[in-house]
């Protein structure tokens, strides 16, 4: 699987990032000013500008590299959205694409620690460990920061993290507290799960789940599609990569996913 | 209809500076000797909104981009709300099929976009 190298730092852009959503809608206009609008739902397209600086001449080098694996716009590459949460409806845990254990009772509209009603009340029925997870089609050797945010009404409660066949224990009380889990995952899988473990007979709320392709947490995203984007491209032919001091590149990369393609 | 247009979580919609049209479509005829008649094009006046939004938090970003993604850029319609006035504008759409979305740094976000009420 071609994949869109991550810096050393574990961070797949700098800042600014500019990310343009484009979508196609067919309009009929009519003369008294109402229209009959349709939606080409394949024709979306995002694109993203990346502008690096300051990258050093390994990061510069396996840039090169990979736009050359890529032959420049020619071939596609799975590229994990650096501005998204990677899970796909963080806040719609009953969807279809969460796997649930069996044993574990979920039921949403519960208070959230951003002031709404977006969390959820997890109990784990069953005598052993219940998870709720995604296995998202992104690569083993990115680093990844899971988060979430946490509590239960029993203090020293216990919670698990899942990051691919890693995991981290944690324990939470009555208030909010935001869990993270950070590092690589399976350096040859083409898939990774990320998710929520609970122990047996556990009840506890969760909130803002969430994976980044970078080693700390951000601001929680709400999500919907997720960030990982299979199929993107280079959206140009060319790559300039620029010198601006020993050991010192700047470049500018321009990427684009159509859904038609 | 794609539910309302969201808040940011000052609960505004919009920040200085913003921009308001008005437009009323009328035709003019005009003649060789100089005259011209002039009447109404549409049965009222159609409006629209020009919003800049910056210092976003992330979650305000992914609120606007999940909401532009669910009215399928300009395809959908829903509810606004004038920020001049509070006047609820059911039936508005995007003007444009594309939202650009700029993280300058950590809770600094900044967009911009438009709005237009669709007639009928």
């Amino acid at each position: 699987m071609l994949v869109y190298p991550q810096l050393l730092t574990g961070a797949l852009a700098q800042y600014p990032i500019i990310k343009r959503h484009r979508t196609r809608t067919i309009s009929n206009v009519f003369d008294d000013g109402s229209s009959i609008k349709l939606s080409d739902t394949t024709g979306e397209t995002t694109e993203w500008e990346l502008r690096y600086a300051g990258l050093t001449d390994d990061e510069a080098r396996a840039l090169e590299q990979f736009f050359a694996a890529a032959e420049g716009n020619l071939s596609p590459f799975t590229f994990l959205d650096p501005t998204a949460n990677l899970f796909s409806w963080s806040d719609h845990l009953d969807r279809a694409d969460w796997e649930k254990g069996p044993m574990l009772l979920l039921a949403g509209g519960q208070a959230d620690p951003a002031g709404g009603t977006n969390a959820w009340h997890l109990y784990n029925s069953g005598g052993a460990p219940q998870r709720i997870s995604q296995t998202l089609p992104a690569p083993g050797n990115y680093v990844y920061c899971l988060s979430a945010y946490a509590k239960s009404a029993t203090a020293g409660a216990g919670v698990t993290l899942v990051r691919g066949p890693n995991t981290a224990n944690y324990t939470i009380g009555p208030g909010w507290r935001r869990i993270t889990f950070s590092g690589g995952a399976n350096a040859s899988a083409d898939y990774v799960e990320f998710g929520i473990e609970v122990p047996a007979g556990v009840a506890l709320d969760i909130y803002g789940a969430q994976v980044e392709p970078q080693s700390g947490a951000s601001g929680y995203k709400p999500s919907g599609r997720g960030g990982v984007y299979p199929e993107t491209s280079f959206r140009d032919d060319t790559l300039a990569i620029t010198a601006i001091d020993v050991n010192r590149h700047s470049a500018t990369v321009n990427l684009i996913h159509a859904k038609h393609l | 209809m794609a539910g309302n247009f969201p808040t940011l979580h000052t609960s505004a919609i919009a920040q200085y500076p913003a921009t308001r049209n008005v437009r009323c479509p009328n035709q003019v005829l005009w003649f060789v000797d100089g005259t011209q008649q002039r009447y109404r094009n549409s049965n009222g006046p159609l409006h629209r909104w020009s919003i800049q939004l910056d210092q976003l938090e992330e979650s305000e970003m992914a609120a606007l981009e999940q909401f532009f993604n669910d009215n399928e850029g300009c395809a959908g319609s829903f509810a606004f709300t004038d920020p001049w006035n509070g006047t609820v504008y059911p039936n508005c759409s995007f003007a444009v099929d594309e939202l650009e979305l700029d993280t300058l740094a950590e809770l600094k976000g900044r967009t911009s976009f438009a709005i237009e009420e669709n007639r009928g």
